[in-house]
């Protein structure tokens, strides 16, 4: 769809009526109100948006972000990336080299145009070794950005990406244009004075209070945003929040399934709107395959297949909880009509280890909370059911990632964290001599699968490649996956044109009171 | 009296030295540091390796400790790596919040304890009073964040009386203000009512044994007359020193508290503090925080030595 059409698309919904006239019980086009005023209720307090100060942004600076900030691109309602800062791209034929064309007549909430040169002052102040910028880790891959005309930037990998545009979508700390000109004027205090394009401009910030932020009257895309303010609330405590959004004080609040009860009681609520999307990632764990009992695949198949995910999932979120068979989750492109996973089985499982002949003892990482020790419990009811006795070892959160890099483990939870394309975090977990390769897993057929699939184009192709992967891990057992990446935001049933929660962010930028 | 004001400052820096050698040891003793929280949970070991460096986490200890020892003597309690706030700022922004928030919590518990004390001790071994006695039993055992979220669902959810969750400032919106803070406060002083309630009744107990009050009775004054003026006053000596250890306690309950409800005040300021292991914020809210509780103490020890001329000579 060429950008005009989108455009058009976006202001007059009666278009979309055709591809929707499919679904028997579509909902009739509704019409954008503007004005009005929200008030989200967020996990955390915000730490600030200065990408060398905060590092890395959490769930609730991605709200913020989203509304203050731009990205060059974004994710249209099909997951498939759409133009935002830069009208249209190409690549060179290696996948090496992206080129934008941006979007003309855009200036930030200070005044400051929004060109090439700008944005390649962004990425530049977070490369640039001088900084020490914490969000450096996270553009690794990108060797440089250029400028060689006003409205062109030029991306230089390092390595082949077929799909960038997609993966730079995330209203992250590494991916939202700031104003050049605020970040030299405002020094220390730009962190929690951010400036960017965004639908909406901040207007005031009381720190652990509220954040107001005011609709920007000379938004580049006409006619958004619809509200007139939003206001962003931490509300720390989940109880107090979901009262919050019950006693009407707040629209919409971040949810997640350790709070399943509450959830629950908004599907039934009919002044409430459940919103939910499942993600392209998945909650996964990895065996260090180096150390005994985990060196013999026999064991592994044996604890994988002695999990029933639907009783887990009751166990833990009340049945929220969606088993996932592979790494990629509902919302990743990839599907898969065979993936290859092991089938629960407690008497295969059972046969399996009496093969193997040796008892079968073993110590798991886990995180120490409820919910940690809850899923480390539930895993060691299934194993001892199937004759293996799992010791939990409690450790913080912060601490996994360190006894995971130094392979001090004998089986970690971790995490695979929603992208729009599977590949930098299946190479980066499956890749012969990558430092994320937790496993301790090298195969050769697996290492081609995966350089294969980075450089290919064809979605056929790519989809063919990461199946065989999934069958390939799957069958050796690994990695093992438990349940997809699930997001909910719980909100007023008045509040409309809330999109899916893609890459884990409340976006409220576009909504609208009814 | 001022020998004994310079002798009991002068013990206040040692119980504040303990207080930041005792809060930088167990903050050291969390698992994982800032560096991590910075990073995000995809950091390899090498950059973590490298911020930490560059925050200077990888020095010893008690070298870490005695720099921020020395920038703390020179006025400095330093500035968060994360949001780029001195403590100061930060605490200063947060500080009203709290204070208002003890404040009312302390005045709502004296409402509720003093009256009800005061009607125990009258008829001590009556109904009401074995009856009050045991309901202070109950409340005391009652979990704070239990009381909150109970509050919240019948006054808020059911009842649409008072807001869930929230705030504004005193200055902005008086009224909404005090609106915020009654279920906060309330919540609070159902904790502080029993003790203020039990130490006054005792007190008064034993007050109306003594010899004056027969005698004020052998007079014909009114009872309420005889409580309110002959016993209540020194009764209440016990009663000042609750309250001032009390300030303390509420700090304590100030954690939960705003949290519940939201409120922007030091409890939050220090919770996400532990949470992100920005033991800058969390090390110097600590030590303002330790030094607000023994200046309150010493205004009661000298609220005491007023009171009680044999306290300031030094022979109780």
């Amino acid at each position: 769809m060429t950008n005009l059409a989108a455009a058009a698309c976006r202001r007059a919904p009666i278009f979309l009526v055709a591809a929707f006239a499919l679904l028997p019980l579509a909902e009739p086009a509704q019409a954008q109100k503007s004005g009005g005023s929200i008030t989200v209720g967020q996990e955390l307090d915000i730490p600030g948006f200065d990408p060398l100060k905060v590092g890395v942004y959490d769930t609730s600076t991605f709200t913020a972000a989203a509304a203050i900030f731009d990205t060059l691109v974004t994710l249209d309602d099909k997951g498939e990336a759409a133009p935002k800062l830069a009208e249209s791209w190409t690549h060179s034929d290696d996948y090496k080299t992206w080129t934008f064309k941006l979007r003309k007549g855009v200036t930030f909430h200070d005044g400051t145009p929004f060109n090439a040169q700008a944005f390649k002052e962004n990425f530049d102040r977070q490369k640039d070794p001088a900084n020490k910028c914490r969000c450096a880790f996270y553009i690794t891959n990108v060797k440089e950005v250029l400028a060689p005309d006003e409205y062109t930037v030029v991306y230089n990998l390092t390595d082949p990406s077929v799909n960038l545009p997609a993966t730079i979508t995330i209203q992250s700390q590494n991916n939202v244009v700031h104003s050049p000109t605020a970040w030299k004027t405002k020094g220390d205090d730009y962190n929690r004075n951010p400036v960017g394009t965004g639908p909406y401009i901040l207007k005031s910030w009381t720190a652990g209070d509220r954040m107001v932020l005011e609709k920007n009257p000379n938004y580049w895309d006409k006619g958004r945003p619809y509200l007139d303010r939003i206001v962003l609330k931490p509300l720390p405590d989940a109880q107090s929040r979901f009262a919050s959004l019950q006693s009407g004080e707040v629209d919409i609040i971040w949810d997640d399934e350790n709070d399943a009860d509450n959830i629950m009681k908004a599907q039934k609520d009919p002044k409430l709107t459940v919103h939910t999307y499942k993600g392209s990632g998945a909650q996964v764990y990895a065996f260090n395959t180096k150390v005994a009992p985990f060196d013999d695949v026999r064991v592994r198949q044996a604890l994988v297949m002695a999990i029933d995910r639907p009783k887990m999932s009751q166990a833990i979120s009340n049945g929220l909880s969606r088993p996932a068979s592979n790494p990629y989750g509902d919302g990743s492109w990839v599907k898969c009509k065979d993936d290859g996973a092991l089938p629960y089985d407690v008497e295969k499982a059972k046969a399996l280890l009496k093969d193997y002949g040796k008892p079968v003892e073993f110590k798991m990482l886990v995180t120490a909370t409820p919910r940690g020790r809850m899923i480390g419990q539930v895993l060691q009811q299934f194993w001892k059911r199937a004759g293996a006795a799992m010791e939990i070892d409690q450790v913080d959160q912060a601490t996994i990632p360190s006894r995971a890099f130094s392979r001090q483990f004998q089986l970690t939870p971790w995490r695979i964290v929603d992208l729009a394309d599977p590949d930098p975090q299946m190479y980066a977990n499956f890749r012969t001599g990558s430092p994320l390769a937790l496993a301790g897993f090298s195969d050769p057929e697996l290492d081609r699968l995966l350089d294969h699939a980075r450089v290919t184009a064809d979605v056929g192709q790519r989809t063919e490649d990461y199946c065989a992967i999934s069958r390939l891990i799957n069958k050796e057992a690994i990695w093992f996956w438990t349940f997809q990446n699930t997001y909910y935001a719980l909100s007023s049933a008045k509040l409309k044109g809330f999109p899916k929660i893609y890459n884990s962010v409340i976006d409220v930028s576009n909504t609208w009171l009814e | 009296m001022l020998n004994f004001i310079v002798r009991r400052l002068l013990a206040i820096l040692p119980v504040l030295l303990a207080v930041s050698l005792l809060t930088f040891l167990i903050a050291s003793l969390l698992p994982g540091d800032l560096a991590m929280v910075i990073l995000g949970d995809q950091a390899t070991p090498e950059n973590v390796a490298a911020l930490r460096h560059d925050m200077g986490l990888d020095q010893p200890l008690w070298w870490r400790y005695l720099s921020w020892l020395g920038h703390v003597l020179q006025g400095d309690l330093g500035r968060s790596f994360r949001t780029g706030q001195t403590v100061l700022q930060a605490v200063s922004e947060r500080i009203p919040v709290s204070l208002e928030l003890m404040l009312m919590a302390e005045f709502v518990g004296l409402l509720i304890g003093v009256p009800i004390a005061i009607a125990c001790a009258a008829r001590a071994g009556g109904a009401f009073d074995r009856f009050m006695t045991g309901s202070a039993f109950a409340m005391l055992s009652m979990p704070s964040f239990l009381v909150a979220i109970l509050l919240i669902y019948l006054f808020a959810v059911e009842l649409h009386w008072l807001p869930a969750t929230g705030y504004v400032p005193f200055t902005e919106e008086p009224l909404a203000n005090l609106r915020f803070f009654v279920l906060p406060a309330l919540t609070l002083a159902l904790a502080e009512w029993p003790g203020i309630m039990r130490v006054l009744r005792s007190d008064m107990i034993a007050t109306l044994q003594e010899d004056y009050i027969a005698l004020a009775k052998a007079k014909g004054l009114k009872p309420s007359r005889i409580l309110f003026v002959h016993a209540l006053k020194p009764s209440s000596l016990t009663l000042v020193t609750v309250t001032g250890i009390n300030i303390g306690r509420l700090l304590g309950g100030t954690l939960i508290v705003e949290s519940i409800f939201a409120l922007p005040g030091i409890g939050r300021l220090l919770v996400g503090a532990i949470y992100t292991r920005d033991l800058v914020i969390l090390q110097g809210v600590v030590l303002l925080v330790a030094c607000g509780f023994v200046i309150v103490n010493f205004i009661v020890d000298m609220l005491y030595a007023v009171l009680d001329p044999r306290i300031r000579h030094g022979h109780a």
